[in-house]
Parts: C-alpha cells; sequence; structure tokens
C-alpha cells in the first residue's frame, strides 16, 4: 500500500514515521469514504421513495380519466404532479 | 436549494485539498524534532480544530433556533454537530496514530489535551441518544437546542482551561512563547485549515440537501397518502 505512495512523493521517507503518517492520512480518506458511501445509500433510498411515489402520482392521474364522472378528483391533481416536477410548489419550499 | 452551489463548493474542495498536499509534502520542510511523523500535524491539527470550531457554529445555530423558532435553525445545527463528531473521529483517530509513532502508546491518560478533547466528543456523542430519547419534535429541537448551547459554551472554556494547563508532553502547533511556526509551516498549516473548512462546508451543505430531499418526500408522500416505507429517522430534524 505504501509504494504508490512512495512513487508519487519521493520526499516521504520509508521508516517508521513515513508508515504512520501514511496510516493517518489514509484513515481520513477511509473516513470520507464511509461517509460518501452512507450519503450514497440514503440517496439511493431517496430515489427508489421518489420513484415509488411517481408510480402512485401516475397511477392517481390515470384514475379520473377512467371514472370521468367522479366530481372533484381531477382538481387534486395538478397539485401532486406540480410537487413532482423539479421546483414545483411543493418542492421549493426549502 | 441547499445543493445550491454544491457543487462549485466540491471542486474548490477538492482543489484546496490538492494544494494543501502537495504544500505538506513537497513544500514544508521536515521538523527538527519530531521528524517526519509532524506531517499527521497538517491533518490531525485542522480536523481537531474544525471540529470544534463546528460545534460552536451548531451552538450559535442553536440560539438562533431558540430566538427565531425557525426549524430550519435546529436542522442546521444538527447537520453542524454531525459533521463536526464524525471530524472529531478522524482527529481522534489522527491523533492515536501519531501518538503511537511519537509516544510509543496509542493513548495516554495524563494528558490534558487528550482527555479534554475525547471528553468533548463524548459529550457530543450522547447528542443523538438524547435527541432520539425525545418522541415530540418540537420539544426534542428545543432540547436539542438546549443541548447544542450548553455543550458549545463548554467546548471554548473547556480548550481555554487545558490551554492554561500546564502539559510539557502535548506539542502546541502555535507556541506562544518561542515564536511559533517557521513561515512555510505556517503557510502549510493555514492552507490545511482552510481546506478542511471548506470540506465541512461541502459536508454540511451535502448533509442539508440530502435531508431537505428526504423532507420534501416525506411531505409528498403525506399530500398523497402513501404510507411511507423509507426508513424515517425520529433523530434527525426534517429540513423543508
Amino acid at each position: 500500500m505504501l509504494a504508490p505512495l512512495v512513487a508519487v512523493a519521493p520526499a516521504i521517507p520509508n521508516d517508521v514515521g513515513g508508515k504512520y503518517v501514511a496510516g493517518a492520512y489514509i484513515v481520513f480518506v477511509l473516513l470520507l469514504l464511509i461517509y460518501v458511501a452512507i450519503m450514497g445509500m440514503k440517496l439511493a433510498r431517496i430515489e427508489r421513495d421518489l420513484r415509488e411515489v411517481a408510480e402512485i402520482a401516475e397511477a392517481r392521474k390515470a384514475e379520473p380519466s377512467a371514472e370521468e364522472a367522479a366530481p372533484g378528483r381531477g382538481s387534486q391533481e395538478p397539485s401532486i404532479s406540480d410537487s413532482l416536477a423539479p421546483g414545483g410548489s411543493r418542492g421549493s419550499g426549502v | 436549494m441547499y445543493g445550491k452551489g454544491l457543487r462549485t463548493l466540491s471542486i474548490a474542495t477538492v482543489i484546496a485539498f490538492a494544494i494543501t498536499l502537495s504544500l505538506v509534502f513537497f513544500y514544508a520542510p521536515i521538523e527538527a524534532d519530531q521528524g517526519f511523523l509532524q506531517k499527521i500535524f497538517y491533518l490531525h491539527v485542522p480536523l481537531a480544530i474544525i471540529s470544534l470550531c463546528g460545534f460552536i457554529v451548531g451552538g450559535i445555530f442553536a440560539v438562533l433556533h431558540l430566538r427565531r423558532d425557525d426549524p430550519r435553525y435546529d436542522a442546521y445545527s444538527y447537520v453542524s454537530i454531525h459533521i463536526s463528531v464524525i471530524f472529531a473521529v478522524g482527529a481522534l483517530l489522527t491523533g492515536s496514530i501519531w501518538a503511537k509513532g511519537s509516544w510509543g502508546h496509542w493513548w495516554v491518560w495524563n494528558e490534558p489535551t487528550l482527555v479534554s478533547f475525547l471528553i468533548v466528543f463524548l459529550l457530543y456523542a450522547t447528542y443523538y441518544p438524547f435527541r432520539y430519547a425525545i418522541e415530540d419534535r418540537q420539544r426534542q429541537a428545543r432540547y436539542a437546542s438546549v443541548f447544542a448551547i450548553t455543550a458549545g459554551a463548554f467546548v471554548p472554556l473547556n480548550f481555554l482551561a487545558v490551554r492554561a494547563s500546564a502539559s510539557l508532553v502535548h506539542p502546541r502547533v502555535f507556541a506562544t512563547a518561542e515564536g511559533g511556526l517557521p513561515g512555510s509551516m505556517m503557510v502549510t498549516f493555514l492552507c490545511a485549515i482552510g481546506s478542511m473548512a471548506l470540506l465541512w462546508t461541502t459536508l454540511v451543505k451535502f448533509e442539508l440537501s440530502a435531508k431537505s430531499a428526504q423532507g420534501q418526500m416525506k411531505r409528498l408522500r403525506r399530500a398523497l397518502d402513501a404510507p411511507t416505507t423509507a426508513a424515517t429517522s425520529r433523530i434527525a430534524p426534517e429540513v423543508h
């Protein structure tokens, strides 16, 4: 593991100090990678949720066209589709 | 909204780290007393300083939350503390590695700087179970803010107390009596601090962006009356 690091940075002495310095920097990179991996998993979950919600919204949008006689349902659709659109009324409330 | 400028900030962080690492390994001289091992300080000390500053920033946001009763500040406070705890873990680990190389021990219990930092870390480690224990969101936010303010006030007091105590073991990066760091080391060290501050800001923004997306998703689900399948966190505040 140290060999590429020493090749890139010849100033690193291959003694005890070099080993600990490399260890400390590797620990830091690993910590960052673990954090990024956890955040990646969280974002994947949000993406999966978004897909589910989009499917529900699309299914609901399809419902009134089949049952046009049902009053009042149609008026709710635009707000839902607006919410799904990027920068929609609900999505921009940050 | 929180994602705005995140890309620029990320690129700036990467460039800053590239410059800092170049300075650390190719510009800063090898320290006479510590030798090459001292290079750990360009990582360990900024991690510790930025994590402590992050805890104080979390306390400031908590004050704003209590004053303005705006849940966004609670989220800022939570995320600031969260990222600072991660940085504190990094500071403890890299510090232990340095201690092993320099003193021959992973941990020295009679060293006030180490033990006080561990106390601060453990104090903030209790922040999560403390938040988690309170069901009601508003009470949770209020109590967490009070905790963040109290702990945030403890951080500088603790730092000053340790600084005032006479320690002959733990080295001081900003020495007061002996003239401090030479110019090249100081430039490298300040670059390292700047890079770490940029990284902290980027991660806070990234975390807030993810929390905001999560919050919007919950609102969307509520609007659709859809069952929530996602693992919702009772600890983390909702960001809208």
